[in-house]
């Protein structure tokens, strides 16, 4: 009875536990990796200046990576072409430059003395990783580090953006049919099984094939559309048995009506069981983009994602480093997410934290 | 008993006929004609011209709208006709027969495989829990699990077939089978199962890797049951409770696995048999989209969704003939 007794949270608590976890932690903290690769993407790799000073101001044309309308008019005006090394000082001796910490496009192979002295990416199948391009080249030349750099945003966004939307479908979908029961759960228990029968490669494959111009934001809505009949039916069973417990009836009470109850009382305290599919769901979501791309279903060409770099190893095997390192990529992200979500599980659920005393 | 099973076959029909006709409007909605997207991208001079199109569409019945191209196909699947493929001239049932022998070749033996090894695996992981031969064994487990199959399956070829070139290991880059169909029966069977080596690899370790893990998650759930704890103190050995008490327990979760991957085994994996250009039902759903083959995508829609549905309902069936305390009311 000497030390006085700190209640934490319920989340607090979870915390507590998911850190016990050396590689739990270590999964969370490559993924806080990814994102801040992704952030500095064009300051990693890239052939436009970090921040430039031309003509009397300062620029930072390597935003184009993030959106093209970002580059600043001038160097379209100045007929900089997209090589900036050499325009910069010719065109205005007096200018200086921060550059990337790789000269290396992910868009297009670099040409000879593109930078002073720095010799063409080899092509075809000669691009080994070398010093100049650590993870080697493809077949056009294209340094595949700057690929798998710039290609990181479209593998954090894919898992978030199509998990985002699965999971408020299927949260939805399952909170209604779980509170409310009777016909209405017989409806959405239907809808979730009619979809859960829908081979998701074939309904992908299907729709993709429908839309006209397919683009990267396509594919995450549609592994988003057809991914969430886990999270709805878990969701709908925590409903079920959350909806008889006391503090439902309390809110009820008290004057409550149905959309208040199941989003501020019933949701917060059944997030942590839906966390968990979540989660995982994006390890496959992350896995089921980069296996389309590789199917040759993916985002369009300029596009950089991992899977069609290792589409473009297919047709020459040989060239090995097309196949290692951005297959080993994905491997890692998938553990990763994989990683967080079982421990996500083991640090939230009571049944599994009393029995591991 | 009969009644449920009445009332889950009208729901399945339902289901079936939801499903089937979304899918039949998603593929008359794709770009393209099976007419036009087979010749046209191959080569242009050998478009048809206008009219003899038109005359084809109406043979095919391509030029009514999808709704009554679908009452139609329903019509026929009525009468027990899946009609023909448009790009390959055969009919359908023909070609699911030809491509289903493949595929369950590979799945089965992937299959198989997966669960006699997974088996003992999980066994032994819950047997020998937190000792550090356990952990490691659970690690490799954990990390194939995560690992991508088609990741996999290009490393495999490049080792086997790449590097290995000329040595004995060489295995086969693609296909089934290089020897001519007259050569004397061992020698096919014997280059079949060459070519079949490293698909039933890519497909058995992911499986391998999830049920190991299913069974010991699920034999962990039993060992801490009251019954365990009665057995021990009756003075049985660690070995005897985990089998004869523990274990039998554990079936009733593997029953309703084993029939929920009744799709996959029969409907094959459409990325491994892409890959290795094997010639299953994967690889002939994934050739019929890029065709634009209607009646094809339409007959395998239509036999992933059965079965996906017939492995529900014999995961159901089956697990309340393992449990007596479960009953299908």
């Amino acid at each position: 009875m000497t030390t006085e007794t700190r209640t934490t949270g319920f989340w607090g608590d979870a915390w507590r536990r998911y850190r016990r976890r050396p590689l739990a932690v270590a999964a969370a903290a490559f993924v806080g990796g990814l994102v801040l690769v992704a952030i500095l993407s064009p300051a990693i790799a890239g052939t436009k200046p970090v921040l430039c000073r031309y003509k009397g101001r300062i620029y930072a044309p390597c935003l184009a990576y993030f959106a093209r309308d970002l580059e600043p008019a001038i160097f379209a005006r100045d007929r900089f072409r997209g090589t900036y090394p050499r325009n910069l000082v010719e065109k205005d001796p007096e200018s200086w430059a921060v550059w990337p910490l790789v000269f290396q496009d992910p868009y297009r192979s670099v040409r000879a003395d593109e930078w002073p002295g720095l010799p063409a990416n080899p092509a075809r199948d000669e691009g080994r990783p070398s010093r100049r391009n650590l993870f080697g080249t493809d077949q056009a030349g294209v340094d595949v580090f700057a690929k798998m750099v710039h290609g990181t945003t479209i593998a954090l966004l894919v898992g978030f953006v199509s998990m985002g939307i699965a999971g408020t479908i299927g949260v939805a979908v399952g909170a209604v049919g779980g509170y409310f029961g009777g016909w209405i759960d017989m409806l959405t228990s239907r809808i979730t099984e009619i979809v859960m029968c829908i081979p998701t490669l074939v309904l992908i494959l299907a729709v993709i094939a429908v839309i006209e111009k397919p683009t990267i934001w396509h594919t995450m809505a549609i592994i988003g559309a057809t991914g969430w009949t886990g999270i709805a039916r878990l969701t709908r069973g925590e409903f079920l048995r959350l909806k008889e417990s006391e503090f439902v009836l309390a809110a009820r009470a008290a004057g409550a009506g149905p959309a208040r109850i199941m989003l501020r009382h019933i949701l917060p305290n059944a997030l942590a069981p839906v966390l968990v599919p979540i989660t995982f769901g994006i390890a496959s979501a992350v896995l089921l983009e980069s296996s389309l791309s590789f199917l040759g279903f993916g985002p369009p060409p300029p596009t950089a994602s991992w899977g069609s770099i290792l589409n473009d190893a297919r047709s020459n095997l040989a060239m090995w480093w097309l196949v290692v390192f951005p297959g080993i990529a994905i491997f890692l992200t998938v553990l990763a997410y994989n990683l967080i979500g079982e421990a996500l599980q083991e640090s939230t659920d009571p049944r599994l934290r009393e029995a591991r005393k | 008993m009969a009644t449920y099973l009445a009332r889950r076959a009208i729901f399945g029909v339902l289901t079936l006929v939801v499903i089937t006709c979304f899918v039949y409007g998603l593929a008359r909605n794709m770009p393209g004609t099976p007419l036009t997207v087979q010749l046209g991208e191959t080569d242009p001079s050998r478009r048809f011209n206008p009219e003899d199109l038109e005359r084809m569409k109406r043979i095919y019945g391509l030029d009514r709208p999808w709704p009554v191209g679908y009452a139609q196909w329903l019509a026929n699947v009525v009468r027990g006709d899946l009609g023909r493929s448009i790009s390959r001239k055969q009919p359908v049932a023909t070609l699911i027969a030809e491509r289903i022998g493949p595929t369950f070749l590979v799945s089965g033996t992937a299959l198989v495989v997966a669960w006699l090894a997974a088996i003992p695996l999980g066994l032994y992981a819950s047997a020998r829990s937190g000792r550090p031969d356990e952990r490691l064994s659970s690690l490799v487990l954990y990390v194939l699990y995560s690992f991508p199959t088609f990741v996999a399956a290009l490393f495999l070829q490049i080792i086997f077939a790449v590097w290995l070139r000329g040595t004995a290991w060489e295995l086969p880059l693609f296909g089934m089978s290089d020897v001519p169909p007259d050569a004397p029966s061992l020698v096919r069977i014997g280059d079949v199962a060459r070519h079949m080596i490293l698909p039933v690899t890519c497909q058995t370790y992911v499986s391998l890797a999830y049920d190991s893990r299913f069974v010991r998650a699920n034999l962990e759930e039993a060992v801490r049951q009251d019954y365990i704890r009665t057995a021990r103190a009756k003075g049985a050995g660690p070995w005897r409770v985990l089998f004869r008490h523990a274990f039998r327990n554990t079936l009733i979760p593997l029953v309703t696995l084993l029939g929920l991957s009744l799709p996959g085994l029969l409907g094959g994996s459409v990325i491994i048999e892409q890959i290795f250009t094997w010639p299953g039902m994967g690889r002939l759903f994934f050739e019929s989209i890029r065709e634009r083959d209607y009646p094809t995508i339409m007959g395998l829609t239509l036999m992933f969704s059965v079965l996906t549905l017939a492995g529900q309902l014999l995961a159901d069936i089956l697990y309340c003939a393992v449990d007596p305390r479960v009953s299908v009311e």
